[in-house]
């Protein structure tokens, strides 16, 4: 034991050397993999963002005339509070769905945890293309089982999908629908709090409510704000169910930020005004990603 | 003594208040966990009725009678066997190349020691979370350069390269792993390709399970990539199969939900028979320790 | 150590794969665009001009078209064993609103034929430079341009030079159902012909249930063709697009009248209501269409709708008629919606392509075709020859009349129709949804729109 901690201490600068040489060699496909499909790309698309590009004629430097006409263009900036809406209402209400129902999980008095987990899970797992056939039906004005559903409360339900009021909340029953991966990590966060603190806190008189807002909230805040982290980026993609299930309508209530990309890109054929929307996507992603690794100490383990 | 008494009550009382409390619990998460199953039996149910079944007003739950017309036509309509081989093909080449180049890299970052070691690593973790749509322009412009728009290589070769999720996961297994584990070898000489292959790689079965399950996932969910980067029918996977009967004219839902449950079903029993692993994949995502 | 070469394997194999992508990039890729590779000449004939060889076809048909079409190539395949059509189905258009097509011309990969369903998508490409001129390769067509009817020539030309061949179109026409007109009192003889008229229909053919919901609507402009952008403009009288000036026409009274009189079935009718009662999952081709479960009395749409009618709705005892118009309108007109012929830049066997083309275009081939759909040919001697004309079916008498008119052609030829469609459209809901002014929005368009026509 003595023999190996001295080892690992103090190695011999050969050794040293070429420990950081076999490294090298082992990390190289994910390096090459980096610089070829990641940094490349995300390079090039910076400068593709600032010209005139339609793939068949070689791209035309502009300048920032692409990121001006984003702030002019309407319907982007429209795209951007759809978007918005679905972080700010859509995302809090995902997380505090998913937070209710893990917390509930995660008492400990409760049999048969394992088969609720299974429920929550299952939705995670159905392809997108599918999810999406599946709530078209599913949102059927007339013959939809939600609103089928909300007819036996006495409530006649809205057009959902073919309502410019009611796209975008139905888009949010989708999402709560899928999210099971949040309640997983929030289960694995919360089996970390210790449940002796619950028990003093009950001899204490706690009730479940007092014992949510004091104990369990504060100490899975990490948890919550990574969850809600990549929930905002995953919302910043959602394109799918948009494009499958309303092509951005009706009144362009569902047109989302990644729709209007690929619109430009792969049906205007404007890459370069594309490519600045895709930068701009990667700021706010950068940002959130910084916030993410400095306030959470994401990744940084031992 | 009185304090003893009091605490008797108190526990009394929050006994029978325990009870009340499980039971709101229990129909909450009953309730809550009826509405998340729903969709899939209306999916099963509905991939047993006639196509004008579908649209009968008002709706009824099941099927007047089981037939299985709508899987038969599946082979018939589409093309359905040619779709799942392409799927397949996307699928296995995910597998193997995420299960080994992840575990190869990984281990450059959980068992040796090199300098900017953990700064590298955070680009690793950033990357990870780096919406597609950033980098989709740049790679359709590059591969449409390569001759690689409309092949299966966009969608195969960058798995051989590290996905830095499975990176991820094999980092932090490895980590795990005792020091003295290895020790005995690297004094016997072996260099460090000798130890990851024969030492770590048979150790880290349950990692390489359940990095296996999810590129299996991703690829087998996998819509915008195939949708971006293969062009004509006979390459197409079973997704994007799924979003065209969609959007063609005359979309034959009763054939398209017989595929959403063929489509479903492989994911569903490889989650009942691994779901541990599935958990651990998931619950790790969130673990920064 | 089996595993190390493995791995190490795979690296080598990785980064060949990527070295070889790279070259192949520099040998497939056509020098500029024109000049097309060496092998033509040796494949494709010698002085005799017999043609042999292999070419690629990019269909843009699915279901039950898409087997029709696979039958025309495996026919013309065994008919013509020197020459081999490979057949690839592409969706949205062949690739032209996907990008795919795009990326093949680009990447050096491009077919040789593509038949394209959106005409206008397929114009731009042609405005932009992506297609060859038919010009060098129509005597191996056995096709003269100037026998094909009038309204299509638009689509064929850009700037004088033939980038698209028509293969056969599509008319529009309005279908009402003629038991709701007996039973709203109105003479199913004498359909609508003016737009006031099919308002007055509309108005006598909508019920109110005793709680004051409508439980079936006369007309609904934006439903089935008339969710096409460039539709009811078209019928109104306007081009969208001047290709003499190189000016979009958005702004021009009959286009702002034409989303004023959208506006009047909004406010008269709750639009949100009236698309969840519509709104159904099946679209055209479901027992669920509003037209077939009568929840509207008329609609705008084509001819393939008698089909979908045949198929899903056969007790609707249904009649069509020309389009009703506004003064100053198209009267007895209609869009020709045709499916194209192009020949992608950088083709490397055109002549071959040529050659399918005059074997495709006859009309015995297309037969089953024009039996199925009622689809229109585009040569009028053709129609002739096709069952519907000899058995004296009257709408197909009525979609020959219309497709010959003067007034029938093609709206929006620019090279900016796809954004322009779906700007429009989301225009039209902001009149519909938001009550909003159009000629504001359509003058905003129209200069956005314009600063990218004259870039």
């Amino acid at each position: 034991m003595n023999m190996t901690r001295k080892n690992s201490i103090r190695k011999p600068m050969r050794a040293e050397k070429k420990e950081a040489l076999t490294a090298m060699v082992f990390i190289a496909p994910w390096v090459v993999g980096f610089l070829v499909f990641t940094l490349y790309p995300i390079l090039s698309s910076l400068y593709y963002s600032m010209t005139n590009y339609n793939v068949l004629n070689p791209p035309s430097f502009i300048g920032f005339e692409n990121y001006i006409n984003l702030l002019k263009d309407k319907v982007y900036l429209k795209s951007l509070t759809n978007t918005l809406y679905m972080i700010v209402i859509g995302g809090t209400i995902t997380i505090i769905v998913s937070l209710i129902v893990s917390i509930i999980m995660d008492n400990r008095k409760l049999r048969g945890i394992s088969l609720f987990r299974v429920f929550f899970f299952m939705p995670t797992l159905v392809p997108t293309v599918i999810a999406c056939v599946l709530w078209i039906w599913m949102l059927q004005p007339t013959t939809g089982v939600v609103n089928t559903l909300l007819g036996y409360l006495g409530i006649t339900g809205p057009g959902w999908i073919a309502s410019p009021t009611w796209s975008k909340p139905a888009m949010i029953l989708m999402m709560i629908w899928a999210c099971g991966n949040i309640i997983i990590v929030n289960m694995a966060g919360l089996q970390d709090i210790p449940q002796s603190m619950y028990e003093s806190a009950s001899i204490d008189g706690a009730n479940f409510f007092q014992k949510v807002r004091t104990i369990t909230i504060p100490l899975l805040r990490p948890v919550i704000l990574y969850n809600s982290v990549t929930l905002i980026i995953n919302i910043l993609q959602w394109f799918a169910e948009p494009l499958i299930m309303t092509e951005g309508g009706p009144d362009s209530s569902t047109l989302f930020y990644s729709l209007y990309l690929y619109q430009n890109a792969f049906q205007f054929f404007k890459m370069g005004y594309a490519s600045a929307m895709a930068w701009i996507m990667l700021i706010i992603a950068l940002a959130l990603i910084i916030f993410l690794l400095k306030f959470l100490k994401f990744g940084e383990s031992e | 003594m009185r304090g003893v008494a009091k605490l008797h009550r108190k526990m009394k009382r929050s006994k029978l208040a325990g009870n009340i409390e499980t039971a709101i619990l229990y129909l909450i998460l009953i309730a809550v966990s009826i509405l998340f199953v729903i969709p899939f039996l209306w999916l099963l149910f509905g991939s047993f009725k006639e196509g004008s079944e579908l649209f009968r007003a008002p709706f009824r739950w099941l099927p007047d009678r089981i037939q299985f017309d709508n899987y038969k036509q599946m082979f018939t309509a589409i093309p359905f066997l040619k779709y799942l081989k392409n799927t397949l093909i996307i699928v296995f080449f995910n597998i193997v190349g995420s299960t080994v180049s992840s575990s190869f890299v990984a281990y450059g970052f959980a068992r040796l020691h090199w300098p900017l070691r953990n700064k590298i690593f955070m680009i690793v973790l950033a990357t990870m979370v780096l919406p597609f749509q950033v980098t989709m322009i740049p790679l359709f412009i590059m591969y449409t350069n390569w001759g690689w728009i409309g092949t299966f290589l966009p969608l195969t070769v960058t798995c051989f390269f590290g996905n830095p999720f499975f990176i991820f996961l094999f980092r932090q297994f490895f980590v795990g792993l005792p020091k003295e584990l290895t020790y005995a070898a690297r004094v016997d000489g072996a260099n460090e390709f000798r130890i990851y292959s024969t030492i770590i790689m048979p150790l880290a079965k349950p990692c390489i399970t359940t990095v296996a399950i999810f590129a299996f996932m991703r690829t087998w969910n996998d819509f915008i990539g195939p949708l971006v980067f293969l062009a004509d029918d006979d390459l197409y996977t079973l997704s994007l199969a799924a979003q065209l009967l969609r959007s063609n004219l005359d979309p034959r839902w009763h054939i398209l939900l017989a595929l959403g449950v063929v489509m479903v079903m492989p994911v569903l029993i490889v989650f009942f028979l691994m779901q541990k692993y599935f958990i651990q994949g998931v619950a790790m995502s969130g673990i920064k320790e | 150590m089996k595993k190390r070469i493995f791995a190490l394997l795979i690296c080598v194999l990785m980064i060949s794969s990527l070295i070889a992508g790279c070259g192949q990039s520099n040998t497939n890729k056509p020098a500029d665009g024109t000049a097309a590779p060496d092998k033509t000449a040796e494949k494709t004939a010698d002085a005799s001009g017999e043609l042999s060889g292999t070419f690629t076809y990019w269909s843009c048909f699915s279901g039950d078209s898409m087997i029709w079409d696979q039958g025309r190539v495996d026919s013309f395949n065994a008919e013509n064993p020197n020459v081999k059509c490979e057949v690839q189905f592409v969706t949205d258009s062949a690739g032209i609103n996907n990008g795919k097509l795009l990326a093949a011309i680009a990447g050096g990969n491009a077919p040789d034929l593509i038949i394209a369903d959106d005409y206008s998508s397929a114009y731009s490409y042609a405005a932009n430079g992506s297609f060859e001129s038919w010009e060098p390769y129509l005597e191996f067509t056995g096709l003269s341009l100037d026998d094909f009817i009038k309204g299509y020539q638009d689509v064929m030309y850009y700037d004088g030079v033939p980038y698209l061949i028509p293969q056969d179109g599509n008319a529009l026409m309005l279908y009402y159902n003629v038991d709701m007109f007996k039973e709203a009192g109105l003479d199913p003889n004498n359909p609508p012909t003016t737009l006031a008229q099919l308002d007055e229909y509309a108005d006598k053919l909508s019920v109110k249930d005793a709680s004051g919901n409508y439980t079936t609507f006369g007309y609904i402009p934006w439903l089935d063709s008339g969710n096409d952008a460039f539709v009811w403009p078209f019928f109104f009288g306007n081009n969208v697009y001047d290709q003499e000036t190189k000016k979009l026409t958005i702004t021009e009274q009959n286009v702002v009248d034409t989303y004023e009189w959208m506006r009047t079935y909004a406010q008269k009718y709750n639009p949100e209501k009236i698309q969840a009662f519509v709104s159904g999952a099946g679209g055209m081709f479901s027992p669920d269409h509003p037209f077939m479960t009568g929840k509207v009395a008329m609609t705008l749409t084509g001819n393939w709708f008698t089909n979908a009618l045949r198929i899903y709705a056969p007790d609707v005892n249904y009649k069509v008629a020309p389009v009703p118009v506004p003064a100053g309108g198209r009267a007895n007109s209609t869009t020709v919606n045709a499916n194209v012929f192009g020949i992608p830049k950088g083709a490397k066997n055109p002549e071959l392509a040529a050659y399918f083309l005059k074997y495709a275009m006859q009309p015995a081939v297309n037969a089953t075709n024009f039996d199925e759909w009622r689809s229109v040919p585009t040569i009028d001697a053709a129609f002739d020859e096709i069952s519907w004309t000899k058995a004296g079916d009257e709408i197909y008498l009525m979609e020959r009349k219309l497709v010959n008119s003067p007034d029938s052609g093609m709206p929006a030829l620019c090279k900016v129709s796809a954004q322009l469609s779906v700007d429009i459209n989301a225009l039209r809901d902001n009149v519909i949804y938001n009550n909003a002014d159009p000629l504001p929005l359509l003058q905003a368009l129209q200069d956005k729109m314009q600063a990218e026509l004259d870039k």
